[in-house]
């Protein structure tokens, strides 16, 4: 027979264990639960992004990762920003290209515009030779100068003068009132002077007009070799011409050499036809 | 590639030749008229796709060429430039007026010439 006292010690004994087991229980959910977290922090610091959860022991310090992670971070922007460098080298080298061909591009555009001008230039006095030379009579031979000077030198008031002895015949005017230039005694005035002298006047270049020849623009000797045979007045340039320049310069000089000869040779012909 | 046709009307023997050598060299088929009359009657039958027209002419000048060309269906809508020493403010209002695409003044510059030209011809 057991004694009362001893068991209600046996039940309290008991009960402690009971109570003493749950908190065990109670502590080992608990470390599992630590356990637990630890693999997951253990794996979110994995270098390579695997799971660490087999790799790597609970106890290994989370410090050895993030070291890791630190150096390969280091590692990438050294790669970075040499591929910066490069990238930056590369963008200068593209940029000092670029301010090349672009210089290139507006040398050869100039060399383009400048051999155009010079083509239409030569197109100019080609087609001033072929008129000149090209007409059939003298009436024709006037008709392409006055065309000349009006179209390619730009100018509607001018006179066309063929020398006489010592004076110059109005052959031919445009845009001017003719009567008072039926006749230019050579060495008079400026369209005088210039039969005399054989020289080109351009206003502005050389010497001053005469009185009364302000409004002359220029004065063209038509030379047949040493004699001049005549002279082409021009007075003023169409208003939105702005003035003479070298290329004014070169047609005066072929009209000069050529248009005398070519009035001359036609008005021998048509004297030698009606005798 | 087929080569544009080019008339140019002009009383002027020197400004036909000189616009033919500027334009055949570059590539273009020209044609030419000496007046407004003659100007009209060779667009109409030629179908250029371009006029060069001078405005001083004998018959027909080429403000009344241009406004003929506007009339008629089959001209219409050619590109007409204007090719003048008129320069002045007035007559290139009446140049456009008239109907021309472009107003060129003479003395002719090559260059700008040709410029216009490809212009008008969408090059």
């Amino acid at each position: 027979m057991s004694d009362p006292g001893s068991r209600r010690n046996a039940e309290q004994v008991n009960a402690d264990v009971e109570r003493h087991g749950r908190d065990l229980q109670k502590v080992n959910e608990r470390l599992r639960e630590l356990v637990a977290s630890l693999r997951s922090e253990k794996a979110r610091f994995a270098p390579d992004g695997r799971s660490a959860h087999a790799a790597m022991p609970v106890s290994t310090s989370s410090a050895e990762p993030a070291d890791l992670e630190v150096r390969r971070l280091a590692s990438e922007l050294a790669l970075a920003r040499e591929a910066v460098e490069h990238a930056n080298a590369e963008r200068e080298r593209l940029r000092d290209r670029l301010t090349e061909i672009e210089a290139e591009n507006r040398r050869v555009c100039d060399e383009y515009v400048a051999v155009q001008e010079r083509s239409s230039e030569i197109a100019q006095l080609y087609v001033a030779l072929e008129r000149i030379h090209g007409a059939a009579s003298r009436a024709e031979a006037l008709v392409a100068l006055q065309e000349i000077v009006i179209n390619v030198i730009g100018s509607e008031e001018l006179a066309i003068f063929e020398r006489r002895g010592d004076d110059l015949v109005l052959s031919q005017a445009f845009g001017v009132d003719p009567r008072p230039l039926r006749k230019v005694r050579v060495g008079a005035g400026t369209i005088g002077r210039t039969a005399a002298t054989g020289a080109v006047y351009v206003a502005g270049r050389g010497g001053e007009p005469d009185a009364g020849d302000a409004d002359l623009s220029a004065c063209v000797p038509l030379r047949v070799g040493s004699r001049t045979e005549g002279v082409i007045a021009i007075w003023r340039l169409l208003g939105h011409k702005p003035g003479l320049d070298e290329q004014d310069q070169a047609m005066f000089d072929l009209l000069s050499a050529h248009a005398g000869i070519a009035l001359g040779l036609r008005a021998r012909a048509e004297r030698v036809g009606e005798a | 590639m087929v080569r544009k046709k080019i008339l140019l009307v002009d009383d002027s023997s020197t400004v036909l030749l000189m616009e033919r050598m500027i334009l055949s060299k570059s590539q273009y088929d020209v044609v030419t008229a000496k007046d407004g009359v003659e100007g009209v009657e060779k667009a109409v039958a030629e179908k250029p796709d371009l006029i060069l027209m001078d405005v001083v002419m004998p018959r027909m000048d080429g403000f009344e060429a241009c406004r003929k060309l506007r009339e008629q269906d089959d001209t219409k809508a050619i590109p007409v430039i204007m090719v003048t020493t008129r320069g002045e403010l007035a007559s290139v209002e009446t140049g456009y007026a008239a109907g021309c695409n472009e107003y060129v003044t003479k003395p002719i510059n090559g260059l700008e010439l040709l410029a216009k030209v490809r212009s008008c011809l969408g090059q």
